[in-house]
């Protein structure tokens, strides 16, 4: 039976913030529906009142016709809604079966005979005898999927499915949803991945500070257009100058770095040796498990190795730890901001403190010195175009990109000579990764250098001046941008080699 | 002093009998963990429960309504934890430490009149057997039926938590009380049912001791043993075999230890009263050391507050 999904009038307003501003949207069963936006515009509310964890200020959903009452999550379950979120909401601790057993009203064994035939028809191989916490991203999400199947689901929406999974478990999850779709279950999918909407579904509704600013067919959208949409403004183009000399002096070089762990989870390095020259910037690409963490980590001083040597203008840093190394004009943004790069439960300006030299003052004789530390803050706060002014606020209720734009501003206000940072634009929508590539270029322009770890092939084209590949611990030969092609890269990530 | 089998046998029962209250509270607070809330309150439920029952007792001179009492009164004051922390979203540490404080207030306040009063004969089951079968008579024989019940607990609890519905809702909500609410689940409810029991068996474990230990109400008299609960259950890594383990080994060199001070051992007295909380934590965390099991066991979100978005 053909399933119609229609929202009417959904309003949601939190303090301060007006997240669905009268949303109305139909959908209907046999196509992929794509509700893209930017964070924070209002797709994950839309969803929550959708599946019942939220309801809404205002406004009616209707199921084929029939007007639901969606005060909690049992409702959207009973009305046959599934929902995969963002955050996976499983229980870690918890065996697979029991995960799937927990709201099941049948008896184990037909529960289990009916898991395997779900597994078996969609070719998934999950251990349902196995703890939650032991599965990969991709496997924990179809544990999820298979919930919602198991309930014979009419919708399914999925939330930033992808954000988590490796470019083999997209296209895993892809096939299986068009098959989900062929037998007429009605999907909505969540996102601001802009190729994930064009390759996977049919029509599109593009979100904006809370409304509804476009709904379309997906042929007749390009790229550019839903960008455009979607952050409400033509997006600059951005290109880089390359400016490879020669003549210009070495500023960074590495030789002889070895890393060995015994640790089964780790990537040994082997002989890595290479060097940035002033004003350029060096990519580093590689498919993500291939010792970019390791590497970042060896560059940064977290891990210190034997017998490598590193040089930083004319000095030799490689026993120096990070903030040594720091007091020396070098910069880091790691790739997990909210573990690594910030504490998520400090106020902005005291994340901001946590960076200090010695030259900066912040601490006096052993206490904080809050005026001084907060004014630094505003001063990041405006220069990186942070989306707030108020330091006091805890940094977890910062989204990716202007957490991410804090901690760039928090590296790059001190002037540093090298900036090394790994998967800057990690997770973020298109209207921050244009400013975080404005901002690695003008580093570049003023004659500073950067080194950029990233899984993103096209950001890595972008904006790097020469390009070397990392692939089991071990880099390619070092080549100039303008002779790379992504399909060359792409060959070299698979661990190929090209000429 | 000969160490005959029988005395062997009498040791092994009253080490038994010393060790039921801590079986009773800590398998009770097992259960409020495992569902992520961290009472504290233990000693203080405890200490409720022990004067209630014995001034239940006293008064009406009906045992049975003196222990179902006691559970009732222990209900009652987590009841306040629960309104606290649940519908108030207050710490958990900060209004178990308070519950405590107020239980030992509340029971000395109350156990004015009762101090000195004798209490009555509990009885014992089986005490033919006890007294004609040598060595295990005295082991399994002649005793509360309560002592039955703390034994067979930590049984029903491992099956409670491992194999029923229930069981694994409360284990789901103490891993993920966002998730659980998401799939439906009322974790407020399962959290109040969970404080409740834990509420219910920390009095019995107060009776047990006013009405069966030592039958007789003295102030403050639970001495401490809700807070060894409360370690044994973290040290046991959640698991309630292991609670009972480490129960009895707590009991079992409590009582070794004050028959060694007793016999003139010349080791510091000091010394030999902390051996039981040395040996339970050292065999308890020796038994414990596979972290992946720790991890499986340990209920995540423990002492979080939790509230659904609205």
């Amino acid at each position: 039976m053909a399933t119609d999904l229609r929202i009417s009038n959904i309003s949601k307003i939190y303090p301060g913030c007006i997240a669905n501003d009268n949303v109305s949207l139909q959908f209907k069963s046999g196509k992929i529906y794509a509700l893209l936006g930017e964070n924070g515009a209002g797709k994950s509310t839309l969803v929550k009142i959708l599946s019942g964890v939220i309801s809404p200020d205002n406004g009616e959903v209707f199921l084929n016709e029939k007007n639901l009452k969606l005060s909690s999550p049992l409702d959207a379950k009973k009305n046959k809604i599934g929902m995969v979120f963002q955050h996976f909401n499983l229980f870690d601790t918890l065996s697979v079966f029991e995960n799937l057993n927990i709201d099941a009203t049948e008896d184990n064994k037909s529960l289990r005979l009916r898991i395997n035939e779900i597994l078996k028809k969609y070719n998934f191989s999950i251990d349902l005898d196995v703890p939650v916490l032991n599965l990969s991203a991709g496997q924990k999400q179809k544990v999820e999927i298979i919930r919602c199947l198991l309930r014979s689901p009419k919708v399914l929406i999925m939330d930033e499915p992808t954000s988590v999974l490796t470019e083999q478990e997209t296209e895993e999850l892809f096939i299986s949803l068009k098959k989900f779709c062929d037998e007429g279950i009605l999907i909505i999918y969540i996102t601001h991945k802009l190729k994930e909407v064009l390759s996977l579904c049919d029509e599109v509704a593009v979100m904006r500070k809370g409304k509804v600013v476009s709904v379309s067919q997906t042929q007749n959208e390009k790229v550019e257009t839903l960008a455009n949409k979607m952050v409400g403004q033509k997006l600059a183009k951005i290109r880089k100058k390359i400016n490879i000399s020669k003549n210009k002096d070495e500023i960074f070089k590495v030789k002889h770095l070895n890393f060995y762990s015994d640790d089964p989870f780790e990537t040994n390095l082997v002989n890595l040796n290479f060097s940035v020259k002033k004003g350029e910037c060096l990519g580093i690409a590689g498919i993500s498990g291939n010792g970019q963490n390791e590497l970042f980590q060896i560059l940064s001083g977290e891990i210190i190795t034997p017998n490598t040597s590193i040089i930083f203008r004319n000095k030799e840093i490689a026993k120096l730890n990070p903030k040594q190394r720091r007091e020396y004009l070098m910069a880091f943004s790691p790739e997990d901001r909210i573990s690594q790069a910030a504490v998520p439960e400090l106020k902005i300006y005291e994340n901001v403190a946590l960076n200090n030299f010695k030259s900066s003052n912040f601490f006096e004789k052993g206490l904080v010195n809050e005026r001084k530390i907060k004014e630094h803050s505003k001063k990041i706060l405006s220069d990186f175009s942070v989306n707030t002014d108020n330091v006091e606020l805890k940094s977890q209720f910062l989204s990716g990109g202007n957490l991410q734009k804090l901690i760039l501003g928090r590296e790059l206000i001190t002037a540093p000579e090298l900036l090394i940072c790994y998967n800057p634009t990690w997770g973020l929508d298109v209207g921050a990764i244009n400013y975080i590539h404005e901002t690695l270029i003008k580093i570049n322009d003023q004659e500073k250098s950067t080194i950029l770890i990233s899984t993103d092939t096209e950001e890595l084209l972008k904006l790097s001046d020469r390009i070397a590949v990392i692939y089991k611990g071990k880099l390619s030969k070092i080549m100039p941008s303008e002779e790379v092609t992504p399909e060359k890269l792409g060959v070299l990530m698979g661990g190929g080699s090209i000429d | 002093m000969s160490l005959d089998i029988s005395f062997i046998g009498i040791l092994i029962g009253s080490i038994m009998a010393s060790s039921v209250p801590l079986i009773l509270a800590a398998s009770g607070e097992l259960i409020t963990e495992r569902s992520g809330v961290l009472n504290l309150g233990v000693e203080g439920m405890m200490i409720i429960g022990a004067i209630s029952g014995f001034a239940l007792m006293v008064i009406t001179d009906n045992l049975f309504i003196a222990i179902v009492g006691s559970m009732l009164s222990g209900i009652i004051i987590s009841l306040i934890f629960g309104f606290l922390t649940q519908s108030l979203l207050t710490n958990h540490v900060a209004t178990g430490l308070a519950l405590t404080i107020f239980g030992i207030g509340l029971s000395a306040m109350l156990g004015k009149n009762f101090v000195g009063i004798p209490g009555k004969e509990f009885p014992i089951l089986f005490s033919s057997l006890k007294e004609s079968i040598p060595f295990f008579g005295p082991i399994l024989f002649g005793h509360s039926i309560v002592l039955y019940f703390a034994f067979a607990l930590p049984f029903l609890t491992n099956y409670f938590l491992k194999k029923t519905k229930l069981g694994l809702v409360v284990r789901a909500v103490g891993d993920s009380p966002v998730s659980a609410s998401n799939q439906g689940i009322n974790v407020i409810l399962v959290r109040y049912c969970c404080i409740l029991y834990g509420g219910a068996m920390c009095g019995l474990a107060g009776a047990y001791l006013s009405l069966i230990y030592t039958p007789q109400w003295i102030e403050n008299m639970t001495a401490g043993r809700g807070w060894i609960a409360l370690a044994l259950v973290v040290f046991a890594t959640w698991s309630p075999i292991k609670v009972l383990i480490g129960a009895l080994i707590f009991g079992g060199i409590t009582i070794l230890q004050l028959h060694m001070q007793a016999i003139g051992f010349r080791i510091p007295v000091q010394f030999l009263s902390a051996l039981p909380y040395l040996m339970t934590i050292i065999v308890l965390v020796v038994i414990s050391r596979d972290s992946r099991k720790i991890k499986l066991n340990t209920p995540t979100s423990l002492g979080r507050i939790f509230y659904r978005e609205k």
